[in-house]
């Protein structure tokens, strides 16, 4: 056990290998919760159709087997890369392709901006504790951390938007750009393609639900660098930053902040883990085209696949978040090992 | 007769916790000559950390709250020097040891970015010194150099490489000489393999190690004062007599003008030339280190001399004061030791208090031998 780069390969090797109890345990449960849950899809999904018509929908879907055999053959289609379809017919998979990057564009947006800013107020906070500037950052970030999401994202679509002269609809200003899209991820997109007008529209359109999501999560970095800035100020290594002679802010941005980023980074995994889930309400406000909105059609289309599907997604973008962070945990300290 | 380098004129400084306010330094008075080391020697809690602190304006406020009194450095009040301008005070002008070697240095840097950064910013106060003293002589001599402009003094976050202005090959050779200087560093603190040691983090290191790195890292900014604050007190035994030799040794090699915090009397009588005795935030003796260890003229030094364990003989008892060390929030009136004082008299618990005079006998000077005891001339040297 050690530090070196090996280790580190045999670490991450590890922790994909509890992916996979996980995985299962989601499937597991996302199945016969759903399938347990309607006696009947076809009738939902085909309402006012005639016996015959349902019975046939039974057959295609597998619903007239018993239960054990439509889990058996879900998922080893599942794991033949066949994720299944939505009732219309539509393949789940290549949906969630392209849903995906959307979301996790959106996400790395809010991640940079909760980095950027709420980490910074974090060291203000710490270093004016207990006075003003502390108390105007908690204001801050306790409002962004109380405020319900969709009330946060439908003030900020018809107040806050129009008055910035922000766009809030979708991710470019025409439904279909004139480039390919490789990754799915607007901004990366247009740069690919080398156009740029697209590129900084694609960016108009991230900045009101990114800054939303933003402004609702950033709470949890601003709070948690605050603290453990509080417990590393008072150490004696500061002191001896400061008696080098280094100004007050390289002694708190680079001695005290290095230190106390590592409680911050494994929350801000986790956070962003979380967040894929999180944007669900944010991106039905916003139309923007990622998994959240898929969620919601989904759920709200009783589309027992794309549900099962997200709810995998959703596990392992736990799981990746927490990998991260573990990961740049053991870079920031040169103390851990990696196991 | 020039100019000391550090003169503590009249110092007070409260703790305030809550309603309640400690008395952690009253009316002290110190003063070190260029060249000279000054030990100061007192229990736990009697104020010696609080002082060696106060000096490069360490001290949290809140709680510690400077009340009175001036502390001069290079001719310079650093009282009076606003925030933003102590980092020129610092490095350069006041470095300083600390305790624990476990706490002192950044468990995230390895032991080469630590001290190269030391080296970088004397560097860059060298530089602004060549380019100003053209001007004259200025009244602001913090640390030897000039005073510094606000960008200069806040400036350089994060670059330990130099100016934009350098090219790529003399980015290179300053880092080389930069690295050079660290060896040389660890080297002077007789650290036998350097280039190792360089690019370990802390935790790597044992404690006496990482004392070691802590001296380096203080010299290498050459300061013109440097306090030591217990710097021996939380190593080994064996450890901490390496590293006073290490020390004793330095002081011979760098001429540093060092205050010497320490409740250890072995230590000051090896290493200071004038030494104070603190009790209970009060400065009870000062003088030439030798006067107070053959002829003590307050009790309480006394008592310590006795209380010393080298002193201690197999066939007696282990001499100790009696009594306790008082709340420093409810001090006792008159003289702090009175209490458990030998020699006390009622007039001993009325205020004011004694204040340090000359011993009788002593000539008048920077750093004779005086006294806070009206009563001095009862006092008998221990044997």
């Amino acid at each position: 056990m050690g530090r070196s780069l090996f280790d580190l390969a045999i670490f991450i090797g590890k922790r994909l290998l509890y992916l996979i109890p996980v995985l299962f345990g989601v499937v597991v449960i996302t199945f016969f919760f759903t399938h347990l849950a309607v006696s009947d899809p076809c009738s939902i999904w085909f309402p006012r159709s005639k016996p015959a018509t349902l019975a046939a929908c039974r057959i295609t879907f597998g619903l007239n087997q018993p239960l054990w055999v439509q889990f058996w053959d879900y998922l080893s289609n599942l794991l033949s890369g066949n994720w299944g379809t939505s009732p219309q017919g539509v393949p789940v998979y290549s949906t969630i392709a392209t849903a995906l990057p959307a979301t996790v564009e959106l996400v790395l947006a809010s991640l940079v901006l909760m980095i950027f800013i709420g980490i910074p107020l974090g060291v203000v906070a710490a270093s004016a504790a207990g006075r003003w500037g502390d108390h105007l950052v908690r204001i801050f970030y306790l409002s962004g951390w109380a405020t319900p999401t969709y009330l946060g994202a439908i003030i900020a679509a018809i107040l806050v938007a129009p008055a910035l002269g922000l766009p809030t609809s979708g991710e470019y200003n025409s439904f279909t750009p004139p480039f390919r899209q490789i990754t799915h991820m607007s901004v990366v997109d247009a740069l690919l393609a080398g156009n740029l007008p697209w590129a900084s529209d694609a960016m108009l359109h991230l900045i009101m639900p990114a800054t939303v999501l933003a402004f609702i999560n950033m709470g949890i970095a601003t709070r948690m660098t605050r603290s453990s800035m509080l417990e590393v100020l008072p150490l004696d290594y500061i002191n001896s930053a400061r008696m080098k002679g280094l100004s007050e802010f390289v002694v708190l941005y680079k001695h005290a902040l290095r230190n106390s980023l590592i409680s911050t980074t494994t929350v801000l995994g986790v956070t962003a883990g979380g967040l894929l889930s999180g944007t669900i309400v944010v991106e039905e406000v916003f139309a923007w085209p990622g998994i959240g909105s898929y969620a919601f059609n989904a759920i709200t289309g009783y589309n027992f696949a794309g549900v099962i599907a997200i709810v995998i997604v959703f596990a392992i973008g736990v799981v990746v978040g927490n990998l991260i962070a573990d990961i740049l945990y053991g870079i920031l300290d040169p103390r851990v090992e990696w196991r | 007769m020039t100019e000391p380098v550090l003169e503590v004129e009249h110092l007070s400084v409260d703790y305030v916790v809550g309603a309640g306010r400690f008395q952690a330094l009253r009316d002290v008075s110190v003063r070190v000559e260029r060249g000279h080391v000054v030990g100061i020697v007192g229990e736990t809690g009697c104020g010696k950390s609080t002082l060696a602190r106060a000096i490069p304006r360490l001290l949290p406020r809140p709680p510690a709250e400077v009340k009175s009194g001036r502390i001069r450095f290079n001719g310079v009040d650093l009282l009076e020097v606003p925030a933003w301008k102590l980092p020129t005070v610092r490095g350069t002008g006041i470095g300083m040891i600390f305790q624990e070697p476990l706490n002192s240095l950044n468990p995230a840097f390895r032991v080469s970015v630590q001290i190269a950064e030391a080296i970088h910013i004397r560097k860059l106060r060298e530089a602004g010194a060549a380019t100003r003293t053209s001007s004259g002589g200025e009244p602001f001599d913090y640390s030897r150099g000039p005073e510094v402009s606000r960008s200069e003094a806040l400036g350089h976050p994060f670059a330990v490489g130099g100016t934009a202005a350098e090219t790529v090959v003399e980015k290179q050779a300053n880092r080389r000489a930069t690295r050079e200087e660290v060896l040389e560093f660890l080297r002077l603190v007789r650290i036998n393999d350097p280039e190792t040691i360089v690019n370990l983090y802390p935790h790597e290191l044992s404690g006496g190690m990482r004392q070691r790195v802590m001296i380096a890292m203080a010299l290498s900014a050459r300061p013109s004062l440097l306090i030591a604050d217990e710097p021996t007190s939380a190593l080994d035994v064996t450890i901490q007599a390496q590293v006073l030799t290490l020390m004793k040794e330095l002081i011979d090699e760098v001429h540093a003008s060092i205050l010497f915090i320490t409740h250890d009397l072995g230590v000051v009588a090896e290493m200071a030339d004038e030494i104070g005795v603190m009790y209970a935030g009060h400065l009870v003796e000062y003088g030439p280190v030798q006067e107070i260890f053959e002829h003590p003229r307050h009790p309480y030094t006394a008592a310590l001399l006795q209380a010393n364990p080298t002193r201690y003989k197999a066939d007696g008892p282990l001499s100790s004061i009696s009594g306790s060390v008082p709340n420093l929030s409810r001090l006792p009136p008159g003289c702090p030791f009175h209490p458990r004082c030998p020699i006390a008299r009622p007039s001993c618990g009325a205020d004011p208090g004694p204040s340090l005079e000359l011993v009788p006998g002593a000539t008048e000077g920077p750093s004779s031998h005086r006294v806070a005891c009206p009563y001095s001339s009862e006092v008998v040297s221990p044997v």
